[in-house]
């Protein structure tokens, strides 16, 4: 009966096509704008590194001014300073560590005719690419060997590599990166997570770095750094004066295997802030914190609260959009009251008649599906040239979203065919078999 | 056989209540041909949407083939009329999106059958009234009587054990009254049961019994059998 009752609703709709049009766009509209918003919420609320987000540490110390807290006490601040970010790298306390900042330089190719190249990248250290998981597709990440003995190595992105090598492997060879000569030691293949979780300071959906250096080179001033500066006293004059205050403007990283190693090293954070005071550091009590990945996205409101509204409305218009078609179907079907008291007379009951008329809302329910998914990909498009290229990768349907959609406008349609479906069974047949 | 004891129908508004039926009794046998006339309001049509399992009744006793009618469920009761009884209206009541096979087959799917039964059952219930070459046409394309013909086929197509024809030639002219009438003689003929209303004396004595119903009794008999509503009391 499934089939014959497809091709009745296959038949209604295309005999009653105005009504069935109409419904078909207002359930389009509504999941096409619920859709562009759950997709953008989707993609920023993804899990970035899900197969060892639990193992990654974002780690926060409060050094910032008694008197004044960071961010209202509710959080120590959010990046490290070069001193304590320093101290921890030498204690090795954890399985992996890595200390960050962006940094930005200029490359002057050996081809003449080009023309020299801007590069933003990233000054880190050497557990960086095996604490992210980062893939390379020539070469690997440096040791770290190369960043106790500082050596100039780099490691291109393949955006970077195909600019300057063509996309050969480039292992071995040599770049010129702000005056330095620089040993090329890897190139990462596509690498975009999103959100960007490993330094959401400089915007969690930017896309990664043209280039990686070892963060040593921002100390020696070899590379020049950039990213977000936050001091609360004066920081004295000149570089090392700033290296030593109490300005943060690094990321600090750890790769933490058990519960039992993020217990410990949050005893060691305890023990060394501890310490510190002795040195008239670290005024405020003690407030050290280990987030994983998504304890520190979530931390930092990732997912914008607009972004959060904006999905919200979206679906109380989807709601408008289905009271709508519910009073659409309830003419629909009202209007098909001969024709229900005829199949009653021919040997329906009130539970077949139910599954052809659900079947029906079901068949609106997909063609609006359909054309919400055109509408959710038009919006998206809307949104990446509203929004530009920080928005590229988060206005995509994947197909766990176009499945989504289809559900959704499944779903709803059903729901909102509930009514007009019980409605129309319980049409008295006697009445209007004499009436027809 | 349709036997009916003492059926009362109310209908209750908020203020009226109107008995469309009172102490209603009828015996239809076997092979019967029976026509209902009356006049409007009467409770001929009530009758006949009680006796196609259309509507409920508010006491009374009724039995089809031998089952208590009123202990069934919806589910049952729609099986009941699927199986057992087809309908042919005054308005021929044929779905206007189908063509005619497609109308012919909506009881027969309801039933369960195979494609293939399906597919003889339609084109012998149409070549039965002489439609048979008019399978893909929709039901505005043919004339009244045309259509009243299909109506019959689709009620046939079921084989079912009763036919309940309310004014079956109400919207038809006299010519076509003649011809659908005709159709309905064979088909009693060959076994079918009919309960037909109609408001028409002289088609109405073509019937083997006729029965008025006046103030929701039956209150005369004429023609043959000797049943009246003390005789089943």
């Amino acid at each position: 009966m499934f089939n014959y009752y497809l091709r009745l609703a296959w038949i209604s709709i295309l005999r009653h096509w105005g009504l069935s049009l109409l419904m078909v766009c207002a359930i389009g509209l509504g999941i096409g704008a619920a859709m562009t918003t759950v997709t953008v919420n989707y993609l920023m609320s993804a899990n970035p590194i899900p197969e060892k987000s639990q193992q990654l540490y974002y780690v926060q110390l409060d050094s910032w001014d008694v008197n004044h807290p960071f961010n209202d006490g509710l959080s120590p601040p959010d990046q490290m300073t070069f001193t304590d970010a320093t101290n921890l790298m030498r204690a090795k306390k954890a399985f992996r560590q890595n200390v960050q900042a962006q940094a930005f330089g200029v490359i002057e190719p050996e081809n003449p005719d080009m023309l020299p190249l801007i590069v933003y990248g990233r000054a880190n250290s050497a557990d960086f690419f095996p604490m992210f998981n980062v893939p390379f597709i020539y070469g690997s990440g440096w040791s770290s060997t190369s960043d106790d003995n500082k050596e100039f190595v780099v490691v291109l992105s393949k955006k970077t590599n195909e600019k300057l090598f063509g996309g050969e492997d480039s292992v071995g060879k040599s770049i010129k990166l702000e005056g330095n000569i620089f040993r090329v030691v890897g190139v990462i293949d596509n690498w975009q997570p999103k959100p960007r979780f490993y330094d959401i300071s400089t915007g969690a959906f930017n896309d990664s770095e043209d280039i990686f250096v070892p963060f040593h080179l921002i100390v020696d001033e070899k590379i020049s750094r950039s990213g977000n500066t936050n001091c609360w006293k004066p920081a004295g004059d000149g570089f090392q004066a700033f290296l030593a205050s109490e300005c943060i403007w690094t990321q600090f990283w750890v790769e933490l295997k058990t519960q039992q190693d993020k217990s410990d090293y949050l005893q060691f954070l305890n023990a060394y802030v501890q310490e510190q005071k002795q040195f008239g550091r670290f005024q405020r009590p003690i407030d050290n914190r280990l987030s994983n990945v998504m304890q520190w996205l979530e931390s930092q409101e990732v997912v914008a609260d607009d972004a959060q509204m904006m999905m919200a409305m979206s679906f109380m218009f989807l709601i408008v959009c289905l009271l709508n078609t519910v009073g659409l179907l309830l003419a629909k079907f009202l209007g098909k009251a001969p024709e229900i008291g005829l199949r009653q007379a021919l040997g329906a009951s009130k539970r077949t008649l139910f599954s052809q008329y659900i079947i029906e809302s079901a068949c609106i329910g997909i063609l609006g599906g359909i054309l919400g998914l055109i509408l959710a990909y038009l919006g998206l498009q809307g949104i990446e040239i509203l929004y530009g290229d920080s928005m590229k990768d988060l206005a995509t349907l994947d197909s766990n979203m176009a499945t989504l959609a289809v559900l959704l406008a499944l779903f709803s349609t059903i729901l909102a065919g509930l009514y007009p479906t019980w409605r129309a069974c319980n049409i008295q047949p006697a009445q209007q078999l004499k009436s027809q | 056989m349709l036997v009916m004891k003492n059926i009362n129908k109310i209908f209750q508004t908020a203020d009226i209540q109107t008995h469309a039926l009172r102490d209603f009794c009828l015996q239809v046998n076997e092979g019967d041909f029976v026509s209902v006339t009356g006049p409007s309001g009467s409770g001929k049509t009530t009758f006949l949407n009680i006796a196609g399992l259309l509507e409920t009744f508010t006491d009374g006793e009724f039995l089809l083939d031998g089952e208590a009618v009123g202990q069934l469920n919806d589910d049952g009761r729609s099986r009941m009329r699927n199986e057992k009884i087809g309908f042919i209206f005054q308005g021929f009541n044929l779905i206007p999106d189908l063509n005619l096979y497609d109308n012919v087959d909506v009881p027969l799917r309801y039933r369960g059958f195979n494609a293939k039964e399906r597919k003889r059952r339609i084109e012998e219930s149409l070549e039965r009234v002489g439609l048979a070459s008019r399978l893909k046409h929709l039901p505005s394309q043919l004339s009244g009587g045309q259509q009243q013909r299909v109506a019959i086929a689709r009620a046939l197509a079921t084989s079912p054990r009763f036919l309940l024809a309310d004014e079956p030639t109400g919207n038809l002219d006299s010519e076509m009254a003649q011809g659908v009438m005709t159709l309905l003689e064979e088909i009693n003929q060959q076994g079918t049961t009919i309960i037909m209303v109609t408001h028409d004396a002289q088609l109405a004595q073509r019937a083997k019994r006729t029965i008025q119903v006046k103030d929701g009794r039956v209150s005369e008999l004429e023609k043959v059998t000797p049943i009246m509503n003390q005789a089943i009391a």
